[in-house]
């Protein structure tokens, strides 16, 4: 009864959301109070209906209902109770509800905290919203019902792919999931603007937060998919260009771009036309990157023709709501009106470039990802178009770029003096040189590039330090007068350093793995040794060993450095009872920055095992430059200046800044 | 029917939720140009604080001010206009249509959707209270046994309990699996290695493999009297075309067992089998030539092991249809029909072997002595050539 009470759950919600979509938005267009006030009480209802659904399924698979044919496909009696609860997004029915959770979260979320929009505002971003979320819950109900039942249950479940078996599924897909939808927000915020013809400086100060936090969980999302694949996959790779990739890099790319016309437009009320595109243009790249998961395009063109129920609807909603926005787009496009000026060398002409690359950028990624399909639907020729392709287009595209950067907090608003900041990144420029000089000194012998691109990576740091030393007036005013000012500069600001930072910190990581990393491949037996980024390492055995749903064969082995002993490290190949699937869990050992990787191979005939054995300097900066990205989001979403505008708090908000002041 | 009148409490609240705005008194709006004002305020605030903090020049300042100021002015100028405006706006009636809309869409969409996808009345099944009160089940006892035997792999009397029952459904690679545990923890036995002889050559198709051999082979030596082990080394000598040594090892097992036996018809339908054979088989004849097409490659056997019952079907059918095709191809190979008619006859698809004999007599006429093999072959599956009319 519960399961059953779960699907009614979901088909109810189906209505709140036509509800939804309809009402509010005939209030907006006739300026009817009550018809738009269904609006916030229709988003929270979906959300509540939606939240019930989504926990019955996943208490279907914590108590192992085998009679819903999702957990019997995807779920097994003796997996750990962490893996119950993520395999319920670890298969397409449940990742779609997942879809469907947060795209209800955000709604609720705008339902809640969007007191300080204009009413119709509000009540036409909460129509889009239930839009979409009409269109995917019937998705879900027609397609990919999570609901389905075999009677007699079967004894038990066929278990949960042993990949998915691990701690990233828990975090990995909530946060990308975040991400993508929460740019959902951003697309309503587009086309309801589009709708009422009224675009203006105050509408982006609404989208930025929004902007804002789908980035940041974005990036999180990204970086910790890309920490999983690189150990849970063994094959030492941490990006490997892959389509799946590509489909969440894609609206990160945009969505960056989006965050900085946004700037612009709140600021300057310039850009206004381009970053109501992008808005439009990020969410509908996250849906063509739900197209792409979802709907088995990816896994074969041919395997997608032969079930094209699912990727056809997908494909229908794809076409709807991009057709349709991009349609309203162009209709409504002539009316605005563009806004205030600028000279090329300003501010805003840097954000400018910003977003011509960020967006030829993703273009770029954008046709290496489709061209491979298009070419195989059309002539039915398999080609890939991998890592060369994107390394050579995309990395000659990021470097202005990142030149850039830092040059883009220091530009004034309107008009600039060019030679003013290249003159307080001389600093960062000079920095950068000698660090890379010292690093490549001390990894003695990488190649030249490298010492230029990191070079570049602590230009970009102490670029990014740089702006908040001269805002701070550090050197010019007293040293305690500048802390002061530091402390008190717009949280934004901070904000700002930080992410550029961590680009930084990211792209240190990324050149100095690519250039000094280090990869043996040899045969072991137990006892002999093999030497990788000063460390020594020795074979000590296998062992046979038992997990709660798997037998595996662990290899361990000893580090040392200098004969001293650093430590052990194991690797094991696994073999999954319930799917008798094998995997390989690489042994991951953290030095400082620096990690070393080890993954089991085949076993030879003659007794010994093939190790793989890697060295990768600095990689932890990868992710880690990520994390500051993040936290440079978080602070700057802290910003309380970002939520103004309700009249009716007038009082209160008048006050804020006197307080502000005063810390 | 508690299920329906939760479906109706949450289907009643929910359009109650929805239908509370409309009902309400009409809320005066604020114009939609006074929250412009509020944020172009607090960006004045904004450029005030900068200037004040030092973090931007006065001149700086005095550009944005007077920016700032002209959109502040042009939004406050048309937010006076509509506040005037708004209050006219919302004399309205109660909404019937909007009313009428929630009352219908809610449980016309609810109710309709959800009988068409769901499955009223469907009980919940969690596996703790399935597994307390597992009646008559046996798949899901026998889930309860792996589920303990993956976690004590070292239970060997679960595997002596589990593995019979797989052979007798019918599953050869885990029934092969459960008993080599346990002869590894309980040490063989006569029902422990032919029971794992069996499973092998269950999962082969019925041919007894070298591997099962040595455990029939084995149990024979605990046991001198295992007729289970002395029938299937029998059998694999009547496989390898040895016909004179398995009709001796059939005869010798027919008497040395009971006359009553369970497995004596069994026996002497061999028996008879086999005296046809080698009677009517030319003095001399090797053994079948095992490289003769359509004979399954090693490759294959090995393949077959690791498939699940299903896809092992689908490989069988495969080879035959292929064989079928040589033969068609190629008429002229007596052993390759031989082989078709049987392999016909043991997946139960008698017309089929029925026409592979018709089209085997084609070349080999039932009057010649290949013709005739075919035809006893045949009839031992019961099978007659559609009578070629004379």
């Amino acid at each position: 009864m519960i399961i059953e009470f779960g699907l009614y759950a979901l088909v109810l919600s189906l209505a709140t959301a036509i509800v939804l979509s309809v009402l509010p938005a005939v209030g907006a267009w006739r300026g009817d109070a009550n018809l738009m006030a269904v609006a916030p009480v229709a988003a929270l209802g979906q959300f509540v209906l939606v939240t019930i659904s989504f926990g019955v399924l996943m208490h279907a698979h914590l108590v192992s209902d085998f009679s819903v044919a999702n957990v019997w496909q995807n779920s097994h009696s003796l997996i750990p109770t962490l893996y119950k609860v993520s395999g319920v997004w670890g298969n397409h029915e449940g990742s779609m509800m997942l879809w469907l959770f947060i795209l209800s979260l955000f709604s609720a979320l705008v339902a809640l905290f969007g007191g300080n929009l204009p009413a119709s505002l509000k009540a036409n971003v909460l129509a889009v919203q239930g839009w979409i979320s009409a269109a995917f819950i019937l998705f879900i109900v027609l397609t990919s019902n999570p609901f389905l039942r075999i009677f007699p249950p079967p004894p038990e479940g066929r278990d949960l792919n042993p990949v998915l078996q691990d701690v990233g599924l828990a975090i990995h897909p909530p946060l990308l999931y975040l991400g993508y939808v929460g740019f959902s927000v951003c697309f309503s915020f587009a086309v309801a603007a589009l709708m009422e013809g009224r675009i203006d400086a105050a509408w982006a100060r609404w989208v930025r937060p929004w902007a804002l936090a789908a980035w940041t969980f974005l990036t999180a999302g990204i970086a910790m998919g890309s920490y999983w694949a690189y150990y849970e996959l063994g094959w030492g790779g941490w990006w490997f260009w892959d389509p799946v990739e590509n489909a969440s890099f894609m609206p990160w790319l945009a969505g960056t771009a989006l965050l900085h016309s946004a700037l612009v437009m709140e600021k300057r009320e310039a850009l206004k036309i381009w970053t109501v595109l992008l808005a439009i243009l990020t969410f509908s790249l996250s849906l063509l990157g739900t197209f792409l998961v979802r709907s088995g395009v990816l896994t074969s063109v041919h395997a997608f023709a032969s079930d094209p129920s699912r990727g056809v609807f997908i494909l229908a909603i794809l076409v709807i709501f991009i057709g349709g926005a991009l349609t309203l787009f162009a209709l409504r496009a002539g009316s605005l009106t563009a806004g205030g000026l600028f000279a090329p060398v300003s501010r805003e002409g840097a954000l400018v470039l910003n977003n011509l690359i960020l967006t030829v950028s993703t273009a770029t990624v954008l046709i290496g990802t489709l061209y491979p399909m298009a070419l195989e639907s059309l002539t039915g020729e398999k080609i890939s178009v991998g890592a060369p392709f994107f390394n050579l287009t995309f990395g000659l595209l990021m470097l202005p770029l990142l030149l850039a950067v830092p040059f883009g907090p220091l530009l004034a608003w309107k008009r600039a003096d060019l030679l003013g900041a290249a003159q307080r990144l001389f600093f960062a420029v000079a920095a950068g040189f000698v660090i890379a000089i010292a690093i490549w000194y001390f990894e003695n012998g990488g190649p030249v590039l490298a010492v230029l691109g990191i070079a570049l990576a602590f230009y970009l740091m102490v670029g990014a330090l740089t702006d908040l030393w001269f805002r701070g007036g550090f050197g010019k005013v007293p040293f305690s007068t500048a802390l002061r000012r530091l402390a008190g500069l717009p949280r934004s600001a901070i904000g700002t350093a930080f992410a550029h930072f961590g680009l930084g910190v990211s792209v240190l990581g990324i050149i100095a793995v690519s250039a000094f990393q280090t990869e043996n491949v040899v045969e072991m037996k137990p006892g002999q040794t093999v030497e990788a980024g000063g460390y020594v390492l020795k074979f000590e055995g296998m062992k046979r060993g038992q997990g709660p749903n798997f037998t595996e064969d662990r290899g361990t082995f000893s580090l040392t450095k200098a004969g001293v002993s650093v430590g052990q490290i194991s690797s094991s190949k696994r073999v999954y009872m319930a799917r008798q699937m094998p995997t390989t869990e690489a042994g991951i050992r953290t030095f400082g920055l620096s990690q070393f990787y080890v993954a089991l191979g085949d076993l030879m005939p003659d007794g010994g095992i093939v190790v793989r054995v890697w060295w990768k300097p600095f990689i932890i900066c990868i992710w880690f430059g990520a994390l500051i990205m993040m936290a440079g989001g978080f602070i700057s979403l802290s910003d309380r200046r970002l939520r103004v505008g309700a009249p009716a708090r007038r009082a209160k908000k008048v006050a804020a800044p006197a307080l502000e002041a005063a810390e | 029917m508690l299920f329906w009148i939760l479906v109706s409490c949450l289907t009643a609240l929910l359009a109650v939720a929805l239908l509370a705005p409309l009902l309400r008194r009409p809320a005066t709006a604020g114009g939609e140009h006074s929250h412009d004002v509020e944020v172009y305020r607090d960006q004045m605030a904004e450029v005030d604080r900068d200037a004040a903090a030092g973090l931007i020049s006065s001149e700086e300042a005095d550009y944005a001010r007077a920016e700032i100021g002209r959109r502040l002015l042009s939004s406050a100028d048309k937010a006076s206009k509509e506040t005037d405006g708004a209050q006219a706006a919302q004399r309205r009636s109660r909404h019937p249509l909007a009313q009428a809309f929630i009352i219908l869409i809610l449980p016309a969409i609810g109710i309709g959707l959800y009988l068409l996808t769901g499955n009223p009345g469907a009980p919940d099944a969690p596996l703790a209270a399935r597994l307390a009160n597992p009646g008559n089940d046996v798949s899901l006892l026998l889930a309860k046994a792996e589920n303990h035997l993956i976690q004590n792999p070292d239970d060997g009397a679960g595997w002596d309990l589990v593995a019979p029952i797989y052979l007798r459904n019918r599953r050869p690679g885990d029934a092969a699996n459960a008993y080599r545990q346990a002869i590894r923890i309980r040490g063989e036995s006569v029902e422990r290695l032919g029971g794992l002889g069996e499973a092998i050559v269950m999962s082969n198709q019925g041919l007894v493999n070298s591997e099962a051999t040595d455990a029939f082979r084995k149990a024979l030596s605990l046991d001198r009297n295992d007729a289970r082990s002395e029938f299937y080394l029998a059998y694999a000598l009547e496989q390898e075309g040895r016909s004179m040594e398995a009709l001796a090892a059939f005869q010798a097992l027919a008497k040395s067992s009971a006359p009553d036996a369970p497995w004596q018809p069994l026996v002497a339908q061999h028996i008879a089998n086999l005296q046809k054979g080698t009677s009517e088989a030319k003095p001399g004849q090797g053994p079948a030539n095992p490289d003769a097409p359509g004979n399954p490659t090693a490759a294959d056997i090995a393949a077959a092991q690791d498939m699940s019952a299903g896809d092992r079907q689908q490989m069988i059918q495969n080879m035959v249809a292929g064989l079928s095709e040589k033969l068609k191809a190629n008429p002229n190979n007596f052993e390759g029909w031989m082989r078709l008619v049987r392999s016909y006859a043991m997946l139960k698809q008698a017309d089929k072997a029925g026409e592979a004999l018709e089209s085997a007599l084609k070349t080999f006429p039932a009057d010649s002595q290949q013709g005739k093999q075919l035809v006893a072959l045949a009839a031992q599956f019961g099978i007659k050539a559609p009578e070629a009319k004379p």
